[in-house]
């Protein structure tokens, strides 16, 4: 009995450390931002005073929110599977025996080692109407109109999407060729000699092996989608008109550039329940028809 | 055994002791100079932050009881999200050099100290007063200077000269008003067979801040877009919507300008590659287009239209609530070292900026960089007609609702009136709380 | 009708050839083995018949149709993996309908063929469990169940048993040779143990680096090795091949199996004992005659013997004679060996 409870002490004891950090650095900020959501701004000698709800009405109120909550579910729809397929297809093209792979793998990879800041300035410079590369190759090659890629309503969007799927699909190979090269050659032959087709492999053995991957992939891919913010700052600013600007993007405007922290906080509490709605339907869903190795 | 370890482990934490006292010793030391701590808005290292190590290194040789500690802190937005999260934490900077517009926001934030008070001696008064009157726009409010000028702009226009001479145009001479400037970029836009353009005639670029290149239109059509004290504006006022018609019109009616947002950053360089002939940019471009352009240039004011005009920008230095008298007396020495006519002359020469104080412009060293590049001073000759940037309270939300409405007329999803009226409801919106 | 048949195949990897030359047939029915050291081209001479790797020369028939070019899919077998190749994502009854699923083999013949194959290998009640919840043995028998499940005319099987223990390898060679027999398949069989090879097989293809030593059944393996390797590999000891001036002339090999070998009082070659291995019903007795050592097998315990002069005898029927060069087998003794006798 005695030896138990120490035993737990102990337990207790070594991940005090760990159990400090998180409820300093991650539950009590959680905690802190949905009181404040209640509160109004502090401004100089104001302080704080108890507003209820009315920070959730402005918010219901607010356009912009709902177009930026608009422009982030569709550029979690379209920078989403995109990258999942594109880095599946690609960690499967990598994988196999083909002349000059690593230099493929690497040149895969780069974009995901480079900061997302220098890759925003590469891409701004890559959508230059003009003499941008898009432009040479659309307007020089393909003889089409010249179209300004980022200062359009109808494009700004998408291009930001594209210069996330080409980050982070690179990222995500990386996972999937690991997890490719964890699976034996010998389950290919004895698919092999089953009668199975390439195809058949594919979707019987390889993919549901991957599940693991994929859902790890999914998660961090949810994650980012309403994380990654940096290419909108260099590239568009959000504009035009809001175009092209996301939640977490919206709420780095009003907490630091309108220094009004708690429409701010009232703005992170909804990409709270949103990411939290998303990591339970990742793993109360899918999770059960996930294979663990 | 044990008492050996111990003897040892008391050794250790004895020496330590030792060492960090010593360390420390020097930090006792300075205690007794004045430290001001200084944010100053640089993203990486480079000559500029070289040229202010070096301003600082002088000042404190001359006055060796005080220390100047530059902070380089970034963008203008980061700097001010760093300096006001520090004084929020209780450590905020002594003095720093942050955007003249965010004036208001540091007032209601009730984050800094004006000068006016600070500034006793008559010839501390007359130095407040040293200033080009366009830069102490965006510095006074309530009878008070908030800010000193220093690392100030304005909007000025650059032209490709060899591209202007194949037009046929007179290559040393600038459209002087919006009609001679839309005529010339009619006869500067070419297109290819199949019609595609391949030189645009003008460029005003309108990603991230348009509505400060919009005050370059504004302004010469003999109207301001908010009132001195900051709490109104004038979005819907006729002059700004006919001015946003002329912006959206040299796009979207005449095609002489690219449709659509034109990005900021790009623009020099479409400049460089003679893809437009003429645009506009702030002064603070000078050496990069001195040093890029493979053709002759020229830069002018920017054209008139009822009146010649356009706004300033760029940073002032503003000084910290949070600081000791002492501190608040040292950081106002350093300002004043460092703004007067010889370093203010030098400072514009090495980095671009418009020298802040008339004064300056007359000293011997600017007087021969001048006559050298005649284009250093047509910032100063347009200062005359220039007028505050946009500054509020609630700057940022303020500034966004004008941002969104022009980029919106600029994309064409709002007519220009529209666009106007749905940002000026909005900046009432906002504004309406501080005019009580 | 020949099931199998490899003509003068070879196999080389960058100039390392794995297989060179391999020519053999397997009729209909029959149970063949691939012996051989680890290395020396078993493993991929099955790997040619199975279609995994492609021959660099040579044809491969599968009853008498050239499948040199085709896939494994193509050549309509089925084949047992070493490490067994169970899908863990899939239950056992998933694993083994695997190939009849990919086929598109209707629901009810799957159900069927499924009922019989489990009842066959006693997997009835492992139908829905995954592979990492099953045993080595279990496991195998997965295997093996999604390999007849097929029926196909000819099964291989690349060192099956070699993950189980003792005692359940000497059953399970019981019971696949029992399975042959009744499915009436062509089993080809590789393992690198003779005792495996030599108990189950009708035909042994014995393999040393890359070609075939011997193909012959394992009664004539054991009693006329046509090489010094055949002769070194098979039996327990193997046989022993020395330079015996006395029996064999120079330039021919002398070749004893230790099982063949008695101890005599007063005839026999005097020979040293140098250590002694107790075996239960037998010991091993290293010994040395001049400088050719022996090993002797013979019943009792002599664990006082080290050291001591014996004299050791057999018979001349029990003597094989090999070339020292070519290391073939000399079908006449050699007529020295005659007036050696005394």
């Amino acid at each position: 009995m005695t030896n138990n409870a120490r035993q737990h002490i102990h337990a207790w004891l070594l991940l005090l450390p760990a159990a400090v950090l998180l409820a300093a650095f991650t539950h009590y900020p959680a905690v802190a931002t949905i009181w404040h959501s209640f509160f109004s701004t502090p401004k100089g000698a104001r302080a704080a005073v108890w507003v209820g709800l009315d920070n959730y009405l402005t918010l219901i109120e607010d356009p912009v929110f709902w177009q930026v909550l608009v422009n982030n579910v569709w550029f979690a729809l379209g920078t989403i599977p995109l990258s999942i397929v594109l880095a599946f297809v690609m960690a499967l093209w990598v994988n196999g025996k083909i002349v000059g792979r690593g230099f493929l793998r690497m040149a895969f990879f780069t974009p995901t080692v480079l900061p997302m800041i220098a890759v925003a300035n590469i891409w701004l410079f890559f959508y230059t109407p003009g003499y941008g590369l898009l432009e040479q190759f659309t307007v020089g090659f393909l003889g089409l109109p010249s179209h300004n890629w980022l200062g359009s309503q109808s494009t700004a969007l998408i291009s930001l999407m594209v210069v996330t799927i080409w980050k982070e699909a690179g990222f995500f190979m990386i996972f999937y060729l690991a997890a490719l090269q964890a699976i034996p050659p010998v389950l290919a032959e004895a698919a092999a000699i089953e009668g199975a087709s390439r195809t058949q492999y594919l979707l019987r053995v390889v993919i549901p092996l991957l599940m693991p991957t994929t859902l790890f992939v999914l998660v961090n891919a949810v994650i980012n989608a309403f994380r990654l913010v940096d290419h909108i700052v260099v590239m568009t600013r959000g504009g035009p008109d809001n175009a092209s600007a996301l939640l977490l993007y919206y709420i780095y405007d009003v907490g630091f550039k309108f220094w009004d922290s708690a429409y701010a906080a009232t703005l992170t509490v909804v990409l709270l329940i949103l990411l939290g709605l998303a990591a339970l339907f990742q793993f109360l869903v899918l999770e059960r028809r996930t294979h663990y190795q | 055994m044990l008492t050996r370890q111990l003897t040892q482990w008391m050794r250790h934490v004895f020496t330590a002791t030792l060492i960090s006292l010593c360390a420390a010793l020097p930090n006792v030391v300075q205690a007794q100079a004045t430290e001001v701590s200084f944010f100053y808005p640089v993203a990486v290292g480079g000559p500029i932050t070289k040229l202010i190590d070096a301003f600082a290194a002088d000042f404190e040789k001359e006055n060796p009881t005080i220390k100047i500690k530059p902070i380089y802190s970034g963008t203008y937005q980061e700097s001010i999200v760093k300096a006001l999260t520090a004084m929020k934490s209780g450590e905020p900077p002594v003095l720093s050099v942050l955007l003249s517009t965010d004036m208001f926001t540091l007032i209601d934030e009730e984050a800094i100290v004006d000068w006016t008070s600070l500034a006793k001696t008559p010839e501390e008064q007359q130095w407040l007063k040293s200033f080009y009157p366009a830069f102490m726009e965006n510095s006074q409010t309530g009878g008070k200077t908030w800010g000193i000028p220093f690392q100030r702009s304005t909007i000025v226009m650059y032209w490709n000269k060899e591209l202007f001479k194949e037009a046929g145009l007179d290559p040393n001479k600038a459209p002087a008003n919006w009609t001679e400037m839309l005529n010339y970029a009619k006869k500067l836009t070419r297109r290819d067979a199949a019609g595609n353009v391949t030189q645009w005639g003008v460029q005003i670029p309108s990603s991230g801040f348009p509505y400060w290149l919009f005050q370059g239109l504004t302004t010469p059509n003999n109207v301001v877009l908010m009132n001195k004290e900051g709490n109104k504006t004038y979005f819907d006022h006729p002059n700004v919507i006919e001015a946003l018609q002329y912006w959206v019109d040299l796009s979207q009616k005449h095609k002489v300008m690219a449709p659509g947002v034109i990005e900021w950053g790009t623009t020099p360089r479409d400049f460089f590659e003679r893809k437009v002939a003429i645009m506009w940019t702030t002064t603070g471009n000078l050496t990069n287009v001195k040093n890029n352009a493979k053709f002759d240039f020229g830069v002018a004011m920017l054209p008139a239209s009822k009146r010649a005009g356009s706004p300033t920008g760029g940073g002032n230095f503003y000084l910290f609530k949070k600081s000791t008298p002492a501190q608040q007396q040292a950081a106002l020495k350093f300002v004043k070292w460092i703004t007067s006519p010889e370093r203010a002359a030098q400072w514009g020469i090495d980095t671009g900026y418009v020298a802040v104080r008339p004064d300056a412009f007359d000293t011997l060293t600017m007087r021969k960089y001048a006559a050298g590049f005649p284009p250093a001073a047509v910032a100063r000759d347009q200062l005359q007609y220039s007028v505050a940037e946009l500054s509020t309270h609630e700057n940022q939300r303020v500034t966004k609702a004008l941002n969104d409405g022009l980029q919106a007329a600029l994309t064409g999803t709002k007519k220009p009136d529209q666009a106007m009226k749905d940002a000026q409801r909005e900046a009432e919106r906002i504004l309406r709380p501080y005019r009580k | 009708m020949s099931a199998i048949r490899l003509q003068q195949v070879s196999k080389a990897w960058a100039e390392v050839h794995a297989v060179a030359d391999v020519s053999f047939t397997a009729q209909a029915g029959q149970f063949v083995t691939l012996l051989g050291p680890s290395g020396c081209g078993k493993s991929t001479t099955l790997r040619l018949i199975a279609g995994l790797e492609t021959p660099t020369s040579g044809s491969v028939h599968l009853f008498d149709r050239d499948v040199t070019h085709q896939t494994p899919a193509q050549r309509h077998l089925s084949m047992v993996f070493q490490s067994y190749a169970l899908f863990p994502h899939l239950d056992v009854a998933q694993n083994i309908l695997f190939g009849l699923k990919v086929r598109g083999v209707g629901a009810a013949e799957c159900a069927l063929r499924l009922q019989r194959t489990a009842e066959l290998l006693g997997l009835g009640a492992l139908l829905h469990r995954k592979p990492a919840q099953l045993s080595g043995g279990q496991q195998q028998r997965v295997a093996l169940g999604r390999a007849i499940i097929a029926e196909t005319p000819v099964c291989l099987m690349d060192e099956p048993l070699s993950n189980l223990d003792a005692q359940l390898r000497q059953e399970m060679r019981q019971e696949l040779r029992a399975l042959q027999r009744q499915l009436g398949i062509t089993m080809v069989y590789v393992t690198h143990d003779q005792t495996e090879a030599m108990s189950m097989a009708d035909q042994v293809i014995l393999m040393h680096a890359g070609r075939i030593e011997q193909n012959a059944t394992p009664a004539e393996l054991y009693a006329q090795p046509a090489t010094v390797f055949a002769a070194r590999f098979i039996g327990t000891p193997p046989m022993n091949v020395v330079a015996l001036p006395e029996h064999a002339p120079a330039g021919v090999l002398l070749g004893v199996r230790p099982e063949a070998i008695r101890l005599a009082s007063d005839t026999g070659h005097a020979a040293q004992v140098l250590a002694v291995e107790y075996l239960g019903a037998d010991s091993l007795l290293t010994c040395r005659i001049g400088a050719a050592q022996l090993n002797a097998r013979v019943p009792g315990h002599h664990a006082n013997a080290v050291g001591a002069t014996v004299r050791l005898v057999w018979h001349a029927e029990d003597e094989h004679f090999f070339d020292a060069a070519s290391g073939h087998r000399l079908t006449q003794p050699p007529r020295q060996h005659v007036e050696m006798v005394r």
